[in-house]
């Protein structure tokens, strides 16, 4: 009897330490700088070649699979032919992927020389291990010159800014993400407002007046308030728009112009 | 050596769950494999270690997050603790049975984030994505979760076979 008594004290004491020790990390991460912990650095250092290994196979079967339909029409006619097409399909699909990440790479340095922005191209090789922080992890750390607060785009608009820098790789907290709140403006109108992250597919827009024209498919840009994001960034456009019957603002729904389904390559401003 | 055999199934999982798990995204919401391995160590590790798998689960996947540190420790020790304590009294054999149990688990578990998140850095999540997105990501979990089990079971199985040294962490 004592000796059951004694195993749910320790049960208990376990699962109350454990609480604790959770609220603690919360605690500390509250209150920290943006630096991670040598624990996560250790962790991102070790994940990152597996994440990158795995990123880059995706990859390479997705255009091998894509290529390969091609492919057996070819072989039905002739055996000796497909071998010789499958070698150069080969060479093609490596060809053919360089030409696109150069192509990515080069929509990205004009949007960078047309800006005049100093800034670094980096590759994004993971994604939150949660569902419901909206972040990304970058090929790209402080030895490359990446440090907290900086603002990352690609050439359709912005994408977030980086919330952690590590040695070699860094997170990146999409403007989607429920903590996301950036300070911006309609591209013709010029009203101000908040972009702020829902945690899904959309953003929202706060506090535009309830007496302020705007139409769906407006153009939403960065204000350049704020330290973080450049002025005059396209964040996104207008999709719907609610007024109510009663209160001071509208409720607009912004498509972020980005794409974050299919983020590969990103343009991390360094000033 | 079972420490080094969890360490290198850890790495695998979250380097596949970072990776490849986020193209298959059902609704918006993928499936997550930390949550379904802290399940299924809570209810097949013999004693307390289901808790420490959870707990270490936990502190893995919030490392490796961009979201609260200590938010996953959370939930994923309390997942642990609560099937490792309730596993005698649960039936865990069968689709049905497992999708209920993980159904719950992810339910929980997303509910511990949506609370942490608005009450303590008082982000804007809407308050739909407890009606929308939490039943969705709890769907995917508890349909595909059991099939994960299975596979676990088989692997660890051939595992054990290969290396009886292991044997003595499973029920």
């Amino acid at each position: 009897m004592w000796r059951k008594r004694l195993s749910d004290r320790k049960h208990i004491i376990l699962l109350v330490s454990l609480v604790l020790a959770s609220f603690a990390l919360m605690t500390f991460d509250i209150r920290r700088s943006q630096t991670p912990t040598f624990f996560e650095t250790t962790l991102m250092w070790v994940v990152s070649p597996v994440q990158n290994l795995i990123t880059h196979s995706i990859d390479a079967l997705g255009n091998a699979l894509d290529n390969y339909v091609l492919v057996t029409e070819v072989s039905n006619e002739n055996e000796k032919l497909r071998k010789e097409i499958d070698k150069l399909i080969h060479q093609n699909n490596e060809l053919t992927e360089q030409l696109r990440q150069k192509g990515r790479i080069s929509d990205l340095m004009e949007y960078q020389q047309k800006r005049r922005l100093k800034s670094i191209v980096a590759t994004v090789i993971g994604r939150d291990s949660t569902q419901w922080a909206r972040v990304v992890f970058i090929d790209k750390g402080t030895q490359d010159g990446i440090r907290e607060n900086l603002a990352v785009v690609t050439h359709a608009g912005v994408v977030g800014h980086v919330i952690q820098a590590g040695v070699n790789t860094s997170k990146v907290m999409l403007i989607a993400d429920g903590r996301s709140a950036m300070d911006t403006l309609f591209g013709d109108d010029r009203i101000a407002g908040i972009v702020v992250g829902t945690g899904m597919e959309f953003c929202e827009m706060k506090y535009v007046p309830i007496t302020a024209d705007v139409n769906v498919g407006d153009q939403i840009l960065s204000s350049g308030l704020g330290g973080i994001y450049p002025k005059g960034l396209v964040v996104g456009t207008v999709i719907s728009i609610t007024k109510a019957t009663q209160g001071l603002f509208q409720e607009i729904t912004i498509a972020p112009s980005a794409d974050f389904g299919r983020l590969e390559e990103v343009l991390v401003l360094l000033s | 050596m079972i420490v080094l055999f969890f360490i290198v199934v850890f790495i695998l999982l979250f380097a596949l769950q970072t990776s490849l798990i986020s193209y298959f995204s059902v609704g918006g919401v993928t499936l997550d494999l930390a949550l379904i391995l802290s399940v299924y160590c809570g209810v097949l590790l013999r004693g307390d270690r289901g808790i420490w798998v959870g707990f270490s689960i936990g502190l893995f996947q919030d490392c490796l997050s961009g979201g609260l540190l200590g938010v996953n420790t959370l939930s994923k020790s309390i997942i642990g603790f609560t099937f490792s304590r309730l596993k005698d009294k649960l039936m865990v054999e069968g689709f049905v049975p497992i999708s209920v149990i993980l159904f719950v688990a992810s339910f929980f578990d997303g509910l511990v984030y949506y609370l942490a998140l608005t009450t303590l850095l008082k982000a804007q999540i809407p308050f739909s994505f407890l009606f929308n997105t939490l039943p969705m990501y709890a769907m995917v979990n508890a349909l595909v979760g059991p099939i994960m089990f299975f596979f676990l079971n088989w692997s660890a199985k051939r595992i054990l076979r290969k290396f009886p040294l292991l044997e003595g962490t499973s029920q």
